[in-house]
């Protein structure tokens, strides 16, 4: 530490470059993370809202849930510590004067994944809805009467609650029946009460119940991973970053081995002095965990101060766990980096040095 | 165990192999004893730093044998002998001996850090004192004149009571008159501190200094004068009063 934290003093530029790069990196490390969970958060955030355990779909389904389509009569034989039932479907809702793909839920509102309304009130008659409430960003407001896509039905928006995306797009709750009436038309008025169609059943809590036939029960993260491209975007971008991890290791390498390939002269005068080679390798390790470690904080920093910025429409959300454990990362990848460095001044040979 | 802190008994050191072969140094044999100060002149390629490397266990000799302080080192592997160097054997070079980073009571600090059994604080200042030095411990090398470093490097060798004290032309890089003073400083803060010393230089004025001098003519060693006199000689005392000029780079 002695040697690292002397040097750094007196040479402040050089270093102070190194700690920029390490910083610059940590900060594309941070920001594609936080890019990672907010785009994740566009696809899960209403899944997360229900903190279930597990989720029933239909067999054939293949985890997918607008395959799996069940009665509500065998929705209603799972069990556990509380259930629901959910029905889904996309569609394009239109107030007259803004558009916006929503993904339409029919829950039952005496069950859990019921929102509650942060602004108005929640849906009681026919074809009311609760909406989220990044569709109040859109310009939607309480009162709106939405035009559908698929029907000639109309919906009016009752409240808004929060927290609630689900597959990119902002959800509408309404009321089970009434989802029936928008999804099959004419059809829905002749079904009898369990003839309904849904297409999963979420549970909190409960364990090792019976699972009803034809219906296959799944963890919730399992539930996530299926949806569309949720996998295949995460998998992109936690990609990117392993790439950095990478890039940060070779710089902080090619950087630290430029500087020590400079210092031979010095270190092999040391080496003869009978300062072990151990002594100095270590002290370019601290060398390199100071900085990093300070690059990586300021990242973290600027980071946050940048994200206080951002429009809304960047989907940036900070999972500051991960971001440590992206930090520390960071860290062990350019100590890692300055290995090279160790090895060179393991080779150094003192007599080089003496005879100049 | 002899008085002798440094023993070369035959020692040869030949590199290359075949057409290209040089034999640096033909088989030489040297003692040296605490508080002895020896000097080897001779041109240069004559074999003087091989001689000298091989004395401090900067490398191993083709054949013969080096005892450092009654241990036989010719065949310790690197790190054992780099432990050797660390508490028996203290280096003075040309130049760029010192930590460029490092403020002058920091280079000192450094050797702390990385041994035991080093001088008190008040044999430190002592030492400091009699190099002229104390006023430059916050100073960075950067900031000192040729002779200044050289003084410093030169209780940078001390400062860890070597018994042997090596020097590969220390005053290479000063003018004359800095020359003397280096020189007669370097030769009586060795004999305070007792050690065995080899300086190395190409200067025959410098070896008024020393009590033998030995001559390098093609890798082979001659005893070329022995002195009674231990004391400096008298017309040479005022360089070891520090001077304040600061002329040299
Ligand atoms: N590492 C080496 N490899 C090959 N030849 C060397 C090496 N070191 C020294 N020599 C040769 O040994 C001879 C003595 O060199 P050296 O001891 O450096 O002389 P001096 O210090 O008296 O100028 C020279 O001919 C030099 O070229
Ligand atoms: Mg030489």
């Amino acid at each position: 530490m002695f040697l690292a934290w002397r040097e750094i003093k007196q040479n402040k530029l050089r270093f102070a470059l190194i700690t920029a790069v390490l910083l610059l990196v940590s900060f594309l490390v941070f920001f594609l993370s936080g890019l990672a969970s907010g785009l994740a958060g566009l696809n899960r955030e209403a899944v997360d809202k229900w903190q279930s355990d597990t989720i029933y779909l239909t067999e054939e389904s293949d985890k997918s849930l607008n395959q799996s389509m069940m009665t509500a009569e065998k929705a209603d034989e799972v069990e556990g510590g509380e259930t629901a039932v959910l029905a889904e479907m996309n569609l394009i809702a239109d107030n007259g004067e803004a558009k916006n793909g929503v993904a339409l839920f029919g829950i039952r509102p005496d069950e859990f994944i019921m929102p509650k309304v942060t602004e108005g009130k929640p849906f009681k008659d026919e074809n009311e809805v609760i909406a989220s409430d990044y569709l109040r960003d859109e310009g939607f407001s309480v009162g709106d009467e939405l035009s559908l896509s698929s029907t000639d039905e109309k919906l009016t928006i009752t409240g808004f609650t929060d927290k609630s995306r689900f597959n990119a797009a902002p959800v509408l709750f309404m009321d089970l029946p009434d989802f029936q009436k928008i999804k099959f038309g004419q059809a829905a008025e002749q079904m009898e009460e369990g003839e309904e169609t849904v297409n999963a059943v979420v549970v909190k809590g409960g364990s090792g119940e019976q699972v009803p036939d034809e219906l296959e029960k799944i963890e919730t993260e399992t539930f996530i991973k299926n949806l569309p491209g949720y996998t295949e975007q995460n998998l992109t971008l936690t990609l990117m970053i392993y790439f950095l991890f990478a890039i940060s290791a070779a710089v902080v390498a090619i950087f630290l081995y430029v500087l020590t390939v400079q210092k031979i002269g010095m270190f092999g005068v040391m080496k003869a002095q009978g300062i072990s080679s151990g002594y100095l390798a270590w002290s370019v390790i601290a060398q390199t965990f100071i900085l990093a470690l300070i690059g990586v904080l300021i990242g973290f920093g600027l980071t946050i101060g940048v994200g206080q910025f951002l429009p809304n429409a960047v989907p940036v959300t900070f999972d500051y766990g991960l971001m440590a454990v992206y930090g520390a990362v960071l860290v062990a990848v350019a100590v890692l980096g300055a290995l090279v460095s160790v090895w060179t001044i393991v080779k150094i040979d003192p007599l080089e040095a003496i005879s100049g | 165990m002899t008085d002798h802190v440094l023993q070369l008994k035959e020692v040869t050191k030949t590199f290359g192999s075949g057409r290209t072969e040089v034999q640096a140094l033909k088989e030489t044999t040297l003692e040296v004893a605490r508080g002895e100060v020896i000097a080897i002149i001779g041109p240069s390629g004559s074999g003087k730093s091989t001689l000298l490397t091989i004395a401090g266990g900067l490398q191993t000799p083709s054949g013969g044998e080096v005892h450092i302080a009654g241990e036989r080192i010719t065949d310790l592997n690197e790190k054992r002998r780099s432990r050797v160097r660390l508490d028996h054997v203290g280096f003075i070079l040309q130049a760029s001996n010192l930590v460029p980073f490092l403020t002058v009571s920091e280079q000192l600090r450094l050797l702390d850090k990385v041994k035991k059994g080093n001088m008190s604080a008040a044999e430190r200042d002592g030492l400091f004192e009699e190099l002229g030095i104390e006023e430059l411990t916050g100073k960075y090398p950067g900031d000192l004149s040729g002779g200044e470093r050289q003084r410093v490097a030169i209780a940078k060798a001390l400062y860890s009571n070597p018994s042997l004290l090596l020097a590969d032309e220390p005053t290479a890089s000063l003018d004359s008159d800095r020359a003397f003073e280096v020189m007669g400083l370097l030769k009586s803060a060795a004999v305070k501190k007792d050690a065995a010393t080899i300086v190395v230089t190409h200067d025959t004025r410098l070896t008024d200094y020393v009590d033998k001098v030995y001559k390098m003519v093609d890798g082979t060693l001659r005893l070329e004068e022995e002195k009674e006199a231990e004391r400096l000689p008298d017309e040479r005392t005022e360089f070891l009063e520090p001077e304040e000029e600061r002329d040299g780079v």
